[in-house]
């Protein structure tokens, strides 16, 4: 047998509770301790019940699940740095759930407004289940100790989010996302989760059909390492950094569980369905919150008109794919500032004066001095849309339990999709999606692990993780000293917003598919110069690139075949929404490295598709 | 412009200089310069980020010896705050274990918030079924502790983890004990206090340097301070730490004026300070001590009305 030379005892001994710990603390985690002592006698590769990727509010949520049903099970979080660096802490409108019944207000309303939020794209069945699981949800977090804003009769303060028909949306402050995710780092953390920083997740293993564990990169040391596991969860976030340059989501957020599971033969659901938000800072796309229209801000163009009365009768306040829509045309018909990424329009809120902007608005005066230098309390700060949210994501056999095509396989948060968002997430969604998938996966996950009786032989593993070390010394092996790759990424970004960005066209899409095989191609030959493996963090954006373009041919490839506007998915040639042709999800799959495309119907049960006008 | 860096390649520490334009330097964030740096002139350079924005602590690190959040600090403030030098010196935060370069080690961190147990356990009159009620007031008493984001600011510049780390935490884990201890839906603050008085709780040092550097304004100092109160008045008195505290108070209540050889005294008592007459010798000698004092010394002008300041804080207290 071939040894390896890391063992489980040491992996548990290196993920962040020692065994010293582990056979001190409560009853289960010490059945754990004892199968350690017997199992450090074999060789076999690290073994863990059930792994979560990622550790956003969905692999957090999941993990404590899984120790709450299931406390015989193991449950580790591998994450690439510290867990609470995620995507989850940026959020700040609110979490939806209606908590409120008295006046009127309904889980059914709530699926409703999510149906067409989705441009009817979301799947009924899941939504409906999903509305009711986020009121549970808000109780769930509230009782883990979440500090939500609070109403004069003591209950969860909530306000109006965008599409919705009621005041549903639950906050805390205007940070309800590093809120929540705290609380869920906490609850982990306290339940005996385990965690396992600084590491990469390279590659899915599979074995007839099963999930046998996953092949993981250790930052630390540069070590590839095969776990196996009797699950995997993947809550890895979503792919909105394909749009390098613009966009409000965190660098470390690539897609790295959707392109594995690609990898690993399951399918991409809706990859062209990506958010755009209005008002990122023109300086790389952090965001403005949508407060700062709410309290009346104005769009202003170039000739210093409030151009919004030209699109909507909502003006500024109108839904964000108008809003996002409406700036983008101003821009090309010449009436913003500046040109190409550079370009864009103003967002004044100077007359709502200082003591309000110092009162409502602290974070975005603090963002507009920070990334444009410009204190918006005196002048107007330069705004364009960034990119936001991606709905499409790991397609999802059952929402019950959030499994994958891929037995022993769940997917949670961003990375799945169920499909809660069709073609248009609406605010505060995302949050409720993270608790609820996250639960659901952790529940699912931990069933299956339970009834499994033993680990995989881990062959395939093993294979893979040698592929990966030899891919690895090929890339770092070099005395090149170039960082070409930081340009092709800002150049990849670029296409990716001129040609797959808010206005799509069939000409376009065309061009870019080629635009990004060449990008692959010339990525292929890209070295790393820097063959020191002790975190090397240039290794790991080099691997996380390659997951982004990856992703981004999928979303171009299903943007040119989806031949319709719905959602976030505006194409100019084909400016309707086409319901005989395209009320489908597309779902893409990899195989021998060329991309195919199919399609499969949307569930509907309850509401019938109409036209959605707000 | 020169920008040092203090380097460690797993192996071997080092420094380096990387020479910048000033125009390279201005209008950018500290952690856009890293970035600046590691795009154009040095690909192995290691530091981690995330957010950009201020909410996700990836990128702590030193100038000139100080904690920053890099996302969140401008070149141009940096610049005009040490009076336009020429140099810039960044390191990565200290009392941490370096892994590379300007990343450090957060695994120790997380067991240290393991042994704080940060969740409350939600008293038996609510359900996980219907959630908790709190008043808005009840959330704002612990509504700036949340703002806590794990960047390691605060530990970074904490003289007691400085001189000895292996009896104390670093100041933000007792942050996340204070949220959970004063949470009015909690249970048990004893479940959170217990072990943060067990790993150093009366181990600080009062230097007020966490609370001074945290970049979203919390004082852990305060929650220290707090959380040491809360533990007295629920009766964990035993140790030097709260005997120290008693005594102080009592010497308020005598006299006004803090007695050292009392003080001493009554903190670890009479056995222990024979250990340390060496100590007292030399504090009389230069005057810090007053022999005479062992027999009580005269009370301050205005006892009185400090008398009635304790009384009525007392009071307060209680209602």
């Amino acid at each position: 047998m071939n040894k390896e030379s890391f063992n489980r005892r040491d992996f548990l001994k290196s993920s962040t509770i020692g065994v010293g710990v582990l056979a001190a603390s409560s009853s289960p985690v010490s059945i754990m301790a004892k199968e350690l002592k017997k199992d450090s006698t074999k060789n076999s590769l690290p073994a863990i019940d059930v792994l979560v990727i990622g550790s956003g509010g969905a692999g957090l949520r999941a993990a404590v699940a899984v120790r709450k049903k299931y406390p015989n099970l193991s449950v580790v979080v591998v994450n690439k740095g510290m867990p609470s660096r995620n995507a989850t802490c940026m959020a700040e409108g609110g979490i939806n759930g209606v908590i409120d019944f008295e006046n009127g207000d309904s889980n059914k309303l709530h699926a409703y407004d999510t149906v067409k939020g989705s441009d009817f794209l979301g799947d009924q069945d899941a939504i409906i289940k999903f509305a009711k699981k986020a009121t549970e949800a808000i109780h769930e977090l509230d009782y883990a100790g979440m500090p939500f804003n609070r109403q004069k009769d003591k209950s969860v303060a909530r306000r109006f989010a965008g599409g919705a028909k009621y005041e549903r949306c639950n906050y805390a402050a205007d940070k309800t996302g590093s809120i929540m995710m705290h609380t869920c780092l906490d609850e982990a953390i306290t339940y005996g989760v385990q965690f396992l920083l600084d590491h990469y997740l390279l590659d899915i293993a599979t074995n007839e059909g099963e999930c046998e564990g996953v092949v993981l990169l250790n930052i630390q040391n540069g070590k590839v390492l095969p776990v196996l596991a009797k699950s995997v969860i993947l809550a890895t976030g979503g792919y909105t950094r394909v749009f390098y340059n613009r966009t409000s989501t965190p660098f470390n957020a690539s897609g790295d569980g959707i392109a594995a599971a690609l990898r690993a033969g399951l399918a991409f659901k809706d990859p062209e369905m990506l958010q755009f938000h209005p008002t990122g800072v023109r300086n790389g796309g952090a965001l403005i919150t949508e407060a700062a229209r709410g309290l009346g801000g104005k769009l202003i163009n170039n000739k210093g008109e409030r151009f919004m009365s030209k699109y909507s009768t909502r003006l500024e306040l109108a839904p964000r794919d108008i809003v996002s829509r409406s700036i983008e045309t101003e821009i090309r018909l010449g009436n913003g500032f500046s040109k190409g990424m550079d370009a864009y329009v103003l967002l004044d809120v100077t007359h709502l004066g200082e003591e309000k902007i110092m009162n409502e608005l602290p974070q975005i005066r603090h963002v507009g001095l920070l990334f444009e230098g410009m204190d918006l309390v005196k002048e107007p700060i330069k705004i364009r849309p960034t990119a936001h949210y991606s709905m499409g994501g790991i397609e999802i056999a059952k929402f019950d339990d959030m499994s994958t095509h891929l037995a022993g396989l769940y997917a949670a948060g961003e990375t799945s999709c169920a499909s809660i968002h069709g073609a248009n997430r609406l605010g505060g969604n995302s949050l409720a999606d993270a608790a609820v998938t996250g639960k659901l996966a952790g529940e699912g996950a931990g069933e299956y692990a339970s009834k499994k009786k033993n680990f995989s032989s881990g062959k395939h593993a093993k294979e893979l993780a040698k592929q990966w070390r030899a891919k690895i010394k090929d890339i770092t092996n070099s005395s090149s000293n170039t960082s070409e790759f930081y340009d092709l990424r800002e150049e990849f970004g670029q296409y990716n917003w001129d040609n797959m960005g808010i206005f799509r066209t069939g000409e376009k899409l065309q061009k870019h598919i080629k635009i990004l095989d060449d990008i692959w191609a010339k990525y292929n030959n890209i070295k790393i110069a820097n063959p020191n493996m002790f975190y090397n963090t240039a290794l790991i954006e080099y691997l996380e690139f390659g997951n982004l373009i990856l992703l981004a041919r999928c979303a171009c490839l299903a943007a040119l075949n989806r031949k319709e506007s719905r959602g976030a998915h505006t194409r100019e040639d084909y400016p309707k929404r086409d319901d005989v042709n395209f009320l489908k999800h597309s779902l893409v799959t990899l195989k021998d490295d060329k991309l195919h495309i199919a399609y499969k119907d949307v569930v509907i049960t309850e509401f019938a598709v109409e036209e959605r006008k707000y | 412009m020169k920008i040092i860096i203090d380097r460690f390649d797993g192996v071997k520490k080092y420094i380096q200089a990387y020479i910048l334009d000033i125009n390279e330097v201005k209008g950018k964030t500290l952690l856009a310069l890293l970035q600046h740096i590691k795009r154009t002139q040095d690909i192995s350079l290691n530091f981690t980020s995330a957010c950009r924005m201020a909410i996700c602590g990836a990128c702590g690190v030193r100038v000139n010896g100080h904690s920053y959040l890099a996302c969140d600090t401008k070149m141009d403030d940096l610049l005009a705050e040490y009076d336009y030098p020429d140099t810039f010196r960044i390191s990565p935060l200290a009392n941490f274990k370096v892994l590379s370069d300007l990343v450090v080690d957060w695994e120790p961190s997380i067991e240290n918030l393991r042994k704080v147990k940060p969740t409350i356990t939600a008293k038996d009159e609510f359900s996980e079924k219907n959630g908790c009620t709190q008043t808005q007031e009840e959330v704002d008493t612990i509504k700036k502790q949340w703002d806590c984001i794990l960047c390691g600011c605060c530990a970074s510049e904490c003289n007691k983890l400085e001189a000895d780390s292996s009896d104390y935490m670093q100041p933000f884990v007792y942050t996340h004990a204070f949220r959970a201890a004063y949470d009015s839906r909690s249970k048990d603050s004893l479940k959170h206090l217990k072990p943060a008085i067990n790993n150093g709780l009366w181990n600080c040092v009062h230097c007020q340097e966490c609370a001074d550097r945290c970049p979203k304004g919390i004082s852990a100092a305060d929650d220290i301070s707090n959380l040491r109160v809360l533990a007295m008045k629920k009766g964990l008195k035993k140790g030097t730490g709260p005997a120290h505290a008693e005594a102080f108070l009592l010497d308020l209540e005598n006299t006004g004026r803090l007695n050292e050889i009392y003080l001493a005294l009554r903190s670890e008592g009479v056995l222990a300070n024979t250990t340390k007459i060496d100590i007292a010798y030399n504090l009389m000698k230069a005057g810090k001590m007053n022999p005479l004092h062992i027999f009580g010394d005269d009370k301050i002008e205005g006892h009185e009305d400090l008398i009635k300041m304790i009384k009525a804080a007392r009071a307060a207290n209680k209602e």
